[in-house]
Parts: structure tokens; C-alpha cells; sequence
């Protein structure tokens, strides 16, 4: 228990890992994705000298345990954040400082739950770790927009969503290749693209899904209602929900079943080896399953603050909803994937940095969206796919653009480059974007008004 | 000044230069500089020789490399006349044809010029002048349509540069490379491609989110805003392009510039003559330097001509300002290193035609499009990014096809041919397009429901 201290990751890049005497463990290594190892690149060893001087044993145990959850991750520091969230609302202070110190504790808490789920598919074994992983993996973004969800806040759903999407696809992918490129300046990258298609196939499936709800406000003829329209709307969005989900149950069975050996992380000769070490969970299955239960409960305390601050703090810090939406959210969110993909691929293991991006793109896109619309479904809000127009534009352009630059199935510092540039320009334009909150429901016809506009101005395209 | 240089002959030849500076050299010229000189002629220079006052021959053979050293030297004759129509001033739309047409030998010649200088100047800068020179045509019409508040013809005019590049070069070299070699595969290295590619659509999102911005904006917000945020954006997108397109730069002429140097193939290559001569510059430096700030200016001047007179050769020819700025302007512009790329594609060099076309279309794009954002910034003119819808959308699908054409590595005629219509179907969009002039700070609001009521997509 106290005495082994594993590296789950190492084991993975070393070239000897297949020499594992014990047959489990390669499989538990199999369950575990590309997710789960990126984020174990945050892990700390646990120091367990201090706590074996503690003379009672039971108090040993519960230490040990607090310190390897705990303490076990470099983003440490940050969880006095959660505390400090907890009495400012408490004590009133003001709004934007809730939200800034929510946002931060959320980071580690996110990692830390990943970490749990990692522990806990040891002993469920590789398949259910691997469903575990998935729906766990993004439970800051599923709870965030059930919660904006509960509080009628379906702008904020839709654009932490989309947002999570847009920062998976460039940014994280971007400032991996990048880094990466940079530190194998003279090396060949390169990855397996069959994994990466698998991703863009069904990222292109959910951007169709939100392309039709949103040409259904445009072809609308002028004597069609506008409640006609978000009707029509609101059934497609639901069925193609129902839709999405099959499709992603079906990447599940894909991923983790029929064709498992296209996810697999590779071998590759590797310098940055160290030693093997035999894998075994670090915590019992019953403290971590306490430890998830009750992560995820601080996760949707501090979700409650950021979602009901989130007005307050925009007006205060002068940047518009959707721009802490879409940007900031999912940065918070994302940092200790992001961090481990960088780290994978300074070490030219692109596998596990695309692994890491497009897997969560995907989910986002097809597991924890048409979730959300049926969630609100069963609550009775009326919240569809239609992202409006200008997120649906750049959600468009991120996946042609990244699907473009990883279809050669190599990489260099330019394609980072780009894919970061990209993210840069869809972040100014929602910071220059002050246009006033969409409406509750998030629905808006967009070229409808452009009459007074153009009436205005006096001139145009088709004026007779 | 004794040796004749034939810079192409030597790339073309399977045997490489024995001198290791010759390939450094030769390393810095790129794609774009090796076509051009496809265009030049060998100097004669015996005549020269027979004039006995030394200066003199030196003088006259300088001139005969520059003045005389292209198949395009007829058109020089345009230029005389143009500027003697504009002081006589005859008819508007006569200074404007013949300014166009003595812009075509000037755009060659300068990129012979940034070849020479690139001898002197080492491969790097030679490559950094040539990237920034290749396209000095469209900048200087660019930033004198500015300077006379006609944003409406620089968006046009760059735009139309970049389709030009990306369908009508690589569709006729394509097309004309596959009849030619019809029982020959033709292959060519994507890697180059990709990353044009890639970077032109980024330039794709830059023009687009401005666009969609405009049609995201409800009725309540005053068009002032709407503009505003648009113009923000776009300048700072141009920051943003700039610093991609640098890093263009650094990532083709330092880090990966083996991924651009034109592939020596071991073809038996019928067209090959000459043996490798030794490539050394045919002019001084310094003379050079000035024949390239010379021609500049005759290329300011004859711009000025265009700019000035391009409405009422518009209206003259009955075909609109659009039509003349995205399908004329580039043609000219173009012409020289269309040639060269078709020249190209039969010898069944497709790296060095994909280079040049590939290669100018991102240099535009990312390059001239922004600094002409920027210099209108700096003038305090409006100009926003937002290129409207029907101009936005055939750059995008042209990127499109073209990249997708592209995405395998090889080529036959039906490519070329595929592209090449592509472009004749923009161009007849445009050219039935009679809508009227643009608004002078060339903001349109695209698509506008028609004037009654009860019809039209979008009418409330």
C-alpha cells in the first residue's frame, strides 16, 4: 500500500513496457487513454517518509491517503483557492472576486478528478475505466452547463461548450505542435492519422448538426412565426441529440472495443525513459470512490459560483459574457490537459498530445452537447443547436482548418503556429464583440434586423 | 560582365554545380525568381562589343540586360505612350489599357532585377527581397488606391490577385503540364502545398470572422458599432497575419527550407541544352539598385494612371469596377510568372509552378492584404477586412478545391482543366455583376432584403 510508488506514465513510454510479467497490467495500461496519461504528467511522487513516523496506523492510512490526493498533483497551490471561494461568498465580497477564485480552483480540482478515474480503472479493469474516463474527463464542462442550465442561462451553455470545442481544437492541439516542432526542430514528427480521422469524421457529424438548426432561421420566409422557426429549431436539435449520442456510444464500442489497437499509445524508443515500474492504484477503491464523489460535489459548488457571477464579474472586468465564455472557461478547464499535452509532445509523442485534443473535442461535441439538450429537455428549457452564426462560422473554419494541417500525418512548428494564430483571431474577435446578451433562449435572427441597417446606410448589394 | 548567365538552365540540370557558393546560391533563388527567368532572353552582346568608348559599352550592355533581356520587351512601348496620352489627355480609358499593358514587362523586370540583387545580397535576404518585391505591383496599386480613398479597388484588386494565383496559374500550368506530359506521372511534393495552404486559410478566417460578424449583429446596434468592431478586429487581425507570415519566413528560408528547394529530378529532360554555366550576376550592384528603384517609380506612375482612370475606362468598356479589379488588374500583375509557371509545368517541374502560384497567393494574402490594412490605418482610412460575401465566399471555395486538388501529390490535365473553369465561372459571376460602385469606405452590408415588403429572405 504505502510502499509502491508508481509513475503510470513512464511505463507507458518506456520500450520495455510489454515486459511486464503480470498480463493485467498491460491491460490495465490499455485502459487507460491518452487522457488519463496526460494528465498523470502533472503528478508528483508522493513523499511518504513524514507520515510513516505518525505511530497510529489508522491515522497513517487517512494521512497517506489525503496526501496522495491531495498533494499528489503541482497544481497543489491552487486548491487554497476553493476554501478562499467558499468564505468570500460567505462573507459577501464582491462578485468578480467569487468568479476569479472559483475559476482557479476549479483547475486542480479538475485534474484531480482525472487522476481519480485513473485510480479507479484499476480495479473496474481497461473497458469500464475507459467509459469512466470518458464521461468523467469532462465533468467540469458537463456540470458547468447543466448548471447554467438549471439558472435559464442557455447563452452561457452554449458558448462554454463551444468555447471548450474551439480550445481543444487550436489551442491545445496548437500550442502542442508548436512546442513540440520547436524542441524537435531537426527531427521528423510524426503520428498516426487514422486516430485523428476517427475524431474529425464525428466533429464534422456535430458540425452539421449545429449547421442545420442555424440555416432553419435564415431560409425562413417572412410570413413564418418566429416561434414556428425555434420550434422546428428546437425538434431537430433534440432528435439530432438523440443521434449524436448513438454515434458517440458507437466511438465508445470503436475506441474501446472493436478497434482499440488504433488508440493505443505507441511504443517508441524513447530517451526520456525511466524506470519501469509495476503499476498498481495508489488508493483503495472505496477512498477513491469517495474522494470522486466528493470532488465532484466542491466541482459543482464552485460551478453554482461561476455561473451565478458570471454577469457581475463581466460587467466589472469589461469583457462580454461570451467572451469569458468562450475563452476563459475553457482555459480554466482545460489547463491540466493542455499542460500534459505540451509535455508529450516536447517528447515527440504526438499520438497521446492528439489523443488528448481530439478525444476531448470529440466528447464535448458528441457526448457532452446532445447531453445538455436533453437534459434540458427533461427540465423544460428550450435550448437548441443553433450556436448562432459567428460561433458556428469559426467552429466551421477551426475543424477544416486543423483537419487540413493533420492530414499529411506529420507535423512541424508552423502547423502550431497556425492553429495558435487561428485561435488568437477568434478570441479577439469575441473580445471586440460587444454586441449586446443574446437572448435567454439564444435564439436570434440574425439577418432579419439588417433592414434598418441597410435602409440606413442607403445602399447595397440588391437595393432595385 | 563577360559570362552568360542562364539561372534556369542551371536548376534544371541534373548535374549540380560544382561550387558549394553556386548552391547556395542557387538556394536563394526561389520558385518565384527561377520562372520569371524563363521569360528572359540570352543577351547579345557582339554588338555592344563593336562601340569603342568603354563607359559607353558599359553602359549600353546594362541597359541591354535590363531594358532588352525579355520576350516582353514589345510592351515596354506602352509606357511612353501612356504617360504621353496623360499629357495630352486623351481619352481616359486609352491611358488606362496602355498603362496596364506597360505594367506587364515592369513587373518582370523587377523580379529579374531582385534576382540580380540577390547574387550580392546572399540567399537569405535575397529571399526575404524577393518575397517582399515579387508582389510590388499589387502593393503599389494597393496603397495608391488607398491613398485615393478607393478601399472598394484594393479589396477587389487583392482579391482577385489571390484567385488568379491559386485557379487561373495553377489551372493553365496544371492543365497545360498534363497535356504535355499525358503518359508521364506527374508527381510533386505536398509538403510545400500544405503549408501554403494552411496559412491562406487562416487568412480565410481573418476575412471571415469580420463578414459574419456584420450578419451576427441585431437590429438594435448602429451600424457605426457593427463597423467598428469590425475594423478593430480586422487591424488586429492583420497584426496577427503579419506575425504568421514572418514566421512564413523564418520556417521556408531558415528552419525547413529544405522543404521548399526545387527537387532535382533525375528525368532525362529533353528541353535541357546548355551545359551548366557559371551563374554570376549580369549587373553591378549598385546598378542594379537603381534600375530596381527606377522601375519602381514607372511602376508608381503607371499605378497612378490605373488608379485615377479605372471608373471611366469602367464605364467606357461597360463592364463594372469589380470585373476590371479582380479579373484584369491581376491578369497584368500576373503575367510574368504566369508564363513562367506554364513554362514550368511542361518541363514537368510541378514544385516550381505550385511554388510560384502557391507561393504568390499566400504572399498576398498574408502579406500585402494585411500591410494594406495597416497602411490605412496609418492614413486613417477605413478599411476592414471584410471582403462581402460573394468576394469571401469564391476565395473560399477556391482554397478549397485548390487544396483538395492538391491533396495527393500528383496531376493530369483534368486537375488544370477543373480549376481553370473554376475561375472562368468567378470571373462570368463577376462580370455580370452590374451592381453599382460600392460605398467609398467600401463597407457594404451584403445581402439586403429587396425594398418591398413580403418578399426576400429576411424582411421582418
Amino acid at each position: 500500500m504505502a510502499g509502491i510508488v508508481t509513475e503510470p506514465w513512464s511505463s507507458a513510454e518506456n520500450g520495455n513496457a510489454s515486459m511486464t510479467p503480470k498480463g493485467s497490467s498491460r491491460e490495465l495500461r490499455h485502459g487507460r487513454t491518452a487522457h488519463n496519461m496526460s494528465s498523470s504528467s502533472l503528478r508528483k511522487k508522493s513523499d511518504l517518509r513524514v507520515i510513516q513516523k505518525v505511530p497510529y496506523k489508522g491515522l497513517k492510512d487517512f494521512l497517506t491517503n489525503l496526501q496522495e490526493v491531495i498533494l499528489g498533483t503541482k497544481l497543489a497551490i491552487l486548491f487554497p483557492a476553493i476554501p478562499a471561494a467558499i468564505i468570500c461568498t460567505y462573507c459577501g465580497v464582491s462578485q468578480p472576486w467569487i468568479f476569479g477564485l472559483s475559476m482557479l480552483g476549479l483547475t486542480p480540482l479538475a485534474e484531480r478528478v482525472s487522476f481519480l478515474t485513473e485510480q479507479l480503472a484499476f480495479y473496474t479493469g481497461p473497458t469500464l475505466g475507459g467509459l469512466l474516463n470518458a464521461t468523467c474527463g469532462n465533468a467540469t464542462e458537463l456540470i458547468i452547463a447543466i448548471l447554467a442550465l438549471t439558472n435559464n442561462k442557455v447563452a452561457v451553455v452554449k458558448y462554454s461548450l463551444l468555447g471548450s470545442i474551439l480550445s481543444n481544437l487550436l489551442l491545445v492541439l496548437g500550442t502542442s505542435l508548436f512546442c513540440g516542432g520547436i524542441a524537435n526542430l531537426r527531427r521528423e514528427q510524426r503520428f498516426d492519422r487514422k486516430q485523428a480521422d476517427v475524431n474529425f469524421f464525428l466533429l464534422l457529424l456535430g458540425l452539421l448538426c449545429h449547421l442545420l438548426p442555424l440555416l432553419y432561421t435564415y431560409v425562413a420566409t417572412e410570413d413564418t412565426p418566429a416561434a414556428v422557426i425555434s420550434d422546428m429549431s428546437l425538434v431537430l436539435s433534440r432528435s439530432s441529440s438523440i443521434i449524436m449520442l448513438i454515434s458517440y456510444i458507437a466511438y465508445l464500442v470503436f475506441q474501446l472495443w472493436t478497434h482499440r489497437q488504433l488508440f493505443d499509445a505507441q511504443d517508441q524508443e524513447d530517451e526520456y525513459d525511466d524506470d519501469v515500474e509495476e503499476e498498481t492504484a495508489v488508493i483503495s477503491f472505496w477512498s477513491g470512490f469517495v474522494w470522486l464523489v466528493g470532488m465532484t460535489l466542491v466541482i459543482a459548488l464552485l460551478s453554482e459560483y461561476v455561473v451565478a457571477t458570471i454577469e457581475t464579474a463581466s460587467e466589472s472586468w469589461n469583457l462580454s459574457v461570451s467572451f469569458i465564455s468562450i475563452i476563459l472557461l475553457p482555459i480554466v478547464g482545460n489547463a491540466a490537459e493542455h499542460a500534459g499535452a505540451i509535455i508529450f509532445a516536447f517528447k515527440n509523442k504526438l499520438d497521446i498530445s492528439l489523443g488528448v485534443a481530439l478525444g476531448s473535442a470529440t466528447q464535448i461535441g458528441l457526448f457532452v452537447v446532445p447531453l445538455t439538450i436533453i437534459v434540458s429537455w427533461i427540465i423544460g428549457i428550450n435550448m437548441d443547436l443553433n450556436f448562432n452564426l459567428l460561433e458556428t462560422g469559426s467552429l466551421a473554419l477551426s475543424i477544416i482548418i486543423t483537419a487540413f494541417t493533420l492530414q499529411d500525418g506529420t507535423s512541424h512548428y508552423m502547423k502550431g503556429l497556425v492553429l495558435l494564430m487561428c485561435y488568437f483571431i477568434i478570441a479577439i474577435c469575441f473580445f471586440v464583440d460587444k454586441l449586446p446578451q443574446k437572448q435567454p433562449n439564444g435564439f436570434h435572427m440574425g439577418l432579419q434586423q439588417m433592414n434598418n441597417v441597410v435602409t440606413a446606410t442607403g445602399g447595397g448589394v440588391f437595393s432595385s | 560582365m563577360g559570362s552568360i548567365v542562364e539561372p534556369w538552365v542551371t536548376a534544371e540540370n541534373g548535374n549540380a554545380t560544382a561550387k558549394g557558393s553556386n548552391r547556395e546560391l542557387r538556394h536563394g533563388r526561389t520558385a518565384h525568381n527561377m520562372s520569371s527567368s524563363s521569360l528572359r532572353k540570352k543577351s547579345d552582346l557582339r554588338l555592344i562589343q563593336k562601340v569603342p568608348c568603354k563607359t559607353l559599352k558599359n553602359i549600353l550592355s546594362n541597359f541591354q540586360e535590363v531594358i532588352l533581356g525579355t520576350k516582353l520587351t514589345l510592351l515596354f512601348l506602352a509606357i511612353p505612350l501612356a504617360i504621353l496620352a496623360n499629357s495630352y489627355h486623351y481619352g481616359r480609358p486609352l491611358i488606362f489599357g496602355l498603362s496596364l499593358i506597360g505594367l506587364t514587362p515592369l513587373a518582370e523586370r523587377v523580379s529579374f532585377l531582385t534576382e540580380q540583387l540577390a547574387f550580392y545580397t546572399g540567399p537569405t535576404v535575397g529571399g526575404l527581397l524577393n518575397a517582399t518585391c515579387g508582389n510590388a505591383t499589387e502593393l503599389i496599386i494597393a496603397i495608391l488606391a488607398l491613398a485615393n480613398n478607393k478601399v472598394a479597388v484594393v479589396k477587389y484588386s487583392l482579391l482577385g490577385s489571390i484567385l488568379s494565383n491559386l485557379l487561373l496559374v495553377l489551372g493553365t500550368s496544371l492543365f497545360c503540364g498534363g497535356i504535355a506530359n499525358i503518359r508521364r506521372e506527374q508527381r510533386f511534393d505536398r509538403k510545400q502545398a500544405d503549408v501554403n495552404f494552411f496559412l491562406l486559410l487562416m487568412g480565410l478566417l481573418c476575412h471571415l470572422l469580420p463578414l459574419l460578424l456584420k450578419y451576427a449583429a441585431t437590429g438594435e446596434v448602429s451600424t457605426s458599432l457593427i463597423n467598428n468592431m469590425s475594423l478593430n478586429l480586422s487591424r488586429t487581425s492583420s497584426i496577427v497575419m503579419l506575425i504568421a507570415y514572418i514566421a512564413y519566413l523564418i520556417f521556408q528560408l531558415w528552419t525547413h527550407r529544405q522543404l521548399f528547394e526545387a527537387q532535382e529530378d533525375d528525368d532525362d529532360d529533353a528541353y535541357d541544352d546548355e551545359v551548366t554555366v557559371e551563374e554570376t550576376p549580369v549587373i553591378g550592384f549598385w546598378s542594379g539598385f537603381a534600375w530596381l528603384v527606377g522601375m519602381t517609380l514607372v511602376i508608381a506612375l503607371l499605378s497612378e494612371y490605373v488608379v485615377a482612370t479605372i471608373e471611366e475606362a469602367s464605364d467606357s468598356w461597360g463592364l463594372s469596377v469589380g470585373f476590371i479589379s479582380i479579373i484584369l488588374l491581376p491578369i497584368v500583375g500576373n503575367a510574368a510568372e504566369h508564363a513562367g509557371a506554364i513554362i514550368f509545368a511542361f518541363k514537368n517541374k510541378l514544385d516550381i509552378s505550385l511554388g510560384v502560384a502557391l507561393g504568390s497567393a499566400t504572399q498576398i494574402s498574408l502579406f500585402v492584404v494585411p500591410l494594406s490594412v495597416i497602411v490605412a490605418w496609418i492614413m486613417g482610412i477605413k478599411m476592414d477586412l471584410n471582403f462581402n460575401i460573394l468576394e469571401t465566399s469564391s476565395l473560399a471555395l477556391a482554397i478549397i478545391i485548390t487544396a483538395f486538388t492538391l491533396q495527393d501529390g500528383t496531376s493530369h490535365y483534368m486537375k488544370g482543366l477543373v480549376l481553370l473553369l473554376c475561375y472562368v465561372i468567378i470571373a462570368a459571376c463577376f462580370f455580370v455583376d452590374q451592381i453599382p460602385q460600392k460605398q467609398p469606405n467600401g463597407t457594404i452590408v451584403g445581402i439586403q432584403p429587396k425594398n418591398n415588403p413580403g418578399s426576400g429572405f429576411f424582411s421582418a
